[in-house]
């Protein structure tokens, strides 16, 4: 219903986004005259009221919560409906002053209809919160309508858009906003469409807006103008379309473009705060070379922090949680069958008890990460990784898969989906493997402490490197030899930085240390059992069982990496699960010795050498059983998952074997 | 500003909001916006770094979403 005739009755609609504030301009306005019912023939509900100014009754409409006028929802067609065929004579556009970008959007559509609109600047306070500082009467001069700051949860400003209102409603004329502009090559488009359909678009529809919908290919104006159009006139219409397929980039680019000037204009940022505080350690975080730098050094320090803090606590709880437990299960069951016993110290308490003394290793290596994470410095450290991979040549979306390795190898075998190209998407499933996951990293975490005290940091950090190394090799080999070069492209979002939240970390914390516990509890607990069984049976003899026959089958093999069958047997069991071999050396080391402590079992086994064979060939040994699994359901192919298992059982053997002899050459650590 | 955008992003490698806003001269805002605003016209989508249901089992599951909330996106095919 238009009421243009009625000097004394104002229509105005109500237009805004969602959570800008428009519900509260609207009760605000309007008070106890709501009336609420249904848009006609829709189950949205239309709210609509009045209020009284200079004499006039002022109608009000709110129109649904929008974001753009693209009839892509109902809410959409509603509000460009209701402006269109209602012809309010006012529209009020509510926008968040906080988020002017976002909110302009709508403006920029609501300036192309032909309805006066008066800008409602809200939420300045929250804009003032964030030290952005904006000019409403700049922002007033760039738009050329008029733009009425205020604060609508406080009750300011109402007066004076009551009064924008009354003003823009008794004198329309003096209406003439800027709007967006279009590119000139799309310029002569839109008049040629316009030239088509002269005459042809529906009333009310202004006819240069209907050719700028059928330029951005909107689909209900695209079905009206087709049904009113003739077919000759329609084939016209159609083939510019299609000439011009891309027309929306240049329609919606204009309007962005024009967002940009007004923000510019009339929005000064913060220069100090959050935003400017990412950019400055940004400039470092992400700079290709120091950004690099920063990551090694912050991965360094969440290692050696690991190993400082976690390892002399994983000592204790051996002392006083294994070797107490174990002692104590052997005077409570004094009697008992030798077996039962053997079975709940050296098989349960071992094994399963060993893996659990390394939960402080791995809840500080956990809190390290949780951290980083929640202040937002894993995301750079992606962006950087990225960079990096790209030297190694392998660049592209493996990133992200790959960088989920980190944590754990089947997420990352999995993420390969994202790689386009079944090549491509093979070669990043066979790296995988490669990214030391934080099982891995656990293991180590344990094992470098006891084998090479004071270094272990360096130790860890080396291998960390040389299994990123390696994938480099794998990946540029395999990418050389199977695939070309192939061309893809990212955009990453970089959080601002934020002060860390104790509850979001502690949470992240105990979710990942009960995981862990209960994988200790179950899988890892069998294995330990199933160990300890087989290396007692048949004789009781360790020196006679079946898993010494076993390993000794492997011995040739080790003695080329100066490692005994008992190191073999605890590398093989990692494929059931990586913290196996911990369990494993826990039974084998640990059985029938009281109050030996693994440590000081371990530490006289194996020289330097031989234990940084074993180390690096835990890193590049065969992932364990779960990855293995998501390799053969994500490439859907037994060969690809045995090549991928032969493979890395060839790689960790030659530099295993490699580190040794090497090694033995030089006369280090021998 | 929409083509432009799209052509640096068809360059190959990987850019953040902040590189993508110094090259356009105009605010991470409004990149974030344009984003948005090309990932509903197809142009763009995001990556989807969903793997918590197939992770389940594995004990480092909760490692699965490093990097966090952090949005990634693509070219659309």
């Amino acid at each position: 219903m238009t009421n243009d005739q009625i000097p004394n009755q104002i229509t105005v609609a109500l237009a805004g986004q969602p959570n800008v504030g428009k519900s509260t301009v609207f009760n605000l306005l309007t008070g106890l005259s709501q009336r609420v019912g249904n848009w006609p023939g829709k189950t949205i509900e239309q709210k609509s009221g009045a209020y009284h100014h200079n004499g006039a009754t002022v109608q009000i409409v709110d129109l649904p919560g929008t974001y753009s006028l693209t009839a892509n929802s109902l809410e959409e067609q509603i509000a460009r409906d209701y402006i269109i065929k209602e012809k309010p004579d006012v529209v009020v556009a509510i926008v968040n002053a906080a988020a002017l970008e976002r909110s302009l959007y709508l403006v920029a559509e609501l300036l192309e209809l032909s309805a006066p609109v008066v800008l409602g600047l809200n939420m300045t306070d929250v804009a003032e919160q964030q030290r952005m500082h904006i000019e409403p009467h700049v922002l007033e001069a760039a738009l050329c309508l008029p733009v009425v700051p205020m604060v609508a949860s406080k009750n300011q400003g109402m007066r004076e858009l009551v009064e924008a209102v009354d003003r823009l409603a008794s004198d329309p004329d003096s209406y003439d906003p800027c709007r967006p502009g279009i590119r000139e090559d799309h310029q002569a488009v839109l008049a040629q469409l316009q030239q088509i359909i002269a005459g042809q678009a529906p009333e009310p529809y202004p006819q240069g807006w209907v050719a700028l919908k059928l330029l951005e290919g909107d689909q209900e104006i695209t079905r009206i103008m087709q049904e009113r159009l003739s077919p000759e006139k329609w084939e016209q219409v159609h083939s510019i379309l299609m000439e011009h397929e891309d027309a929306i980039l240049a329609v919606a680019g204009a309007r962005y473009e024009w967002i940009g000037r007004m923000v510019r204009a009339a929005l000064v940022r913060p220069t100090f705060g959050q935003i400017i505080l990412t950019d400055r350690v940004d400039r470092v975080a992400t700079h290709p070379f120091w950004g690099l730098l920063a990551l090694v050094g912050i991965l360094g320090l969440v290692f050696w922090l690991t190993y400082a803090v976690g390892a002399p606590l994983q000592g204790l709880l051996d002392t006083y949680l294994v070797q107490a437990g174990a002692e104590g299960v052997r005077a409570a069951l004094n009697g008992a069958p030798a077996w039962l016993v053997g079975l709940l110290a050296d098989g349960v308490i071992g094994g399963a008890g060993m893996v659990v003394t390394f939960l402080p290793i791995l809840v500080i290596f956990f809190a390290a990460l949780g951290l980083l994470e929640d202040v937002g410095y894993m995301a750079r450290a992606a962006y950087v990784m990225d960079r990096f991979m790209h030297l190694m040549g392998l660049h592209g979306k493996s990133f992200l898969p790959l960088f989920l390795g980190f944590g754990c190898n089947v997420p990352a075998v999995m993420g390969a989906r994202v790689v386009e190209g079944q090549k491509a998407r093979l070669l990043t499933i066979l790296v995988a493997p490669l990214m030391p996951c934080t099982a891995r990293m656990a293991v180590v975490a344990v094992l470098a402490p006891i084998f090479f005290g004071p270094y272990a940091t360096l130790v860890a950090g080396g291998l960390v490197g040389l299994s990123l190394v390696m994938l480099a090799i794998i990946g540029i080999a395999l990418h050389e030899f199977v695939l070309g070069g192939e061309h893809v492209a990212f955009i990453m979002e970089l959080p601002l930085y934020h002060l860390p939240n104790p509850r979001t970390i502690g949470l992240s914390v105990w979710q990942r240390s009960v995981a862990f516990l209960k994988k200790s509890g179950s899988i890892i607990l069998v294995v330990s059992v199933v160990v300890w069984a087989l290396s007692v049976l048949p004789g009781g003899e360790i020196e006679s069982s079946y898993l010494a026959a076993m390993g000794r089958l492997l011995a040739p093999l080790g003695s080329l990496m100066g490692l005994g069958w008992q190191m073999m047997v605890a590398l093989l069991t990692s494929f059931v699960a990586k913290e196996n071999t911990i369990a494993t050396l826990g039974v084998l080391y640990s059985a029938g010795e009281e109050g030996a402590r693994l440590a000081g079992a371990l530490s006289g086994v194996l020289t330097p050498a031989a234990a940084l064979a074993f180390l690096a060939m835990q890193m590049l040994f065969i992932p364990c059983v779960a990855t293995v699994a998501t390799i053969r359901q994500e490439t859907a192919s037994w060969r690809w998952t045995a090549f991928s298992v032969a493979l890395l059982l060839v790689v960790s053997f030659a530099v295993g074997i490699a580190i040794y002899q090497g090694a033995m050459l030089v006369g280090w650590g021998v | 500003m929409l083509q432009r955008l799209l052509e640096l992003v068809a360059e190959g490698g990987l850019r953040s909001y902040a590189d993508l806003a110094r090259e356009l001269g105009v605010s991470e805002e409004l990149v974030g916006q344009m984003i948005e605003g090309l990932a509903r016209m197809g142009y763009l989508q995001p990556v989807a770094g969903d793997c918590q249901a197939q992770c389940t089992g594995c004990s480092m599951a909760g490692t699965c979403a490093v990097g966090g909330p952090t949005r990634v996106w693509m070219l659309a095919e």
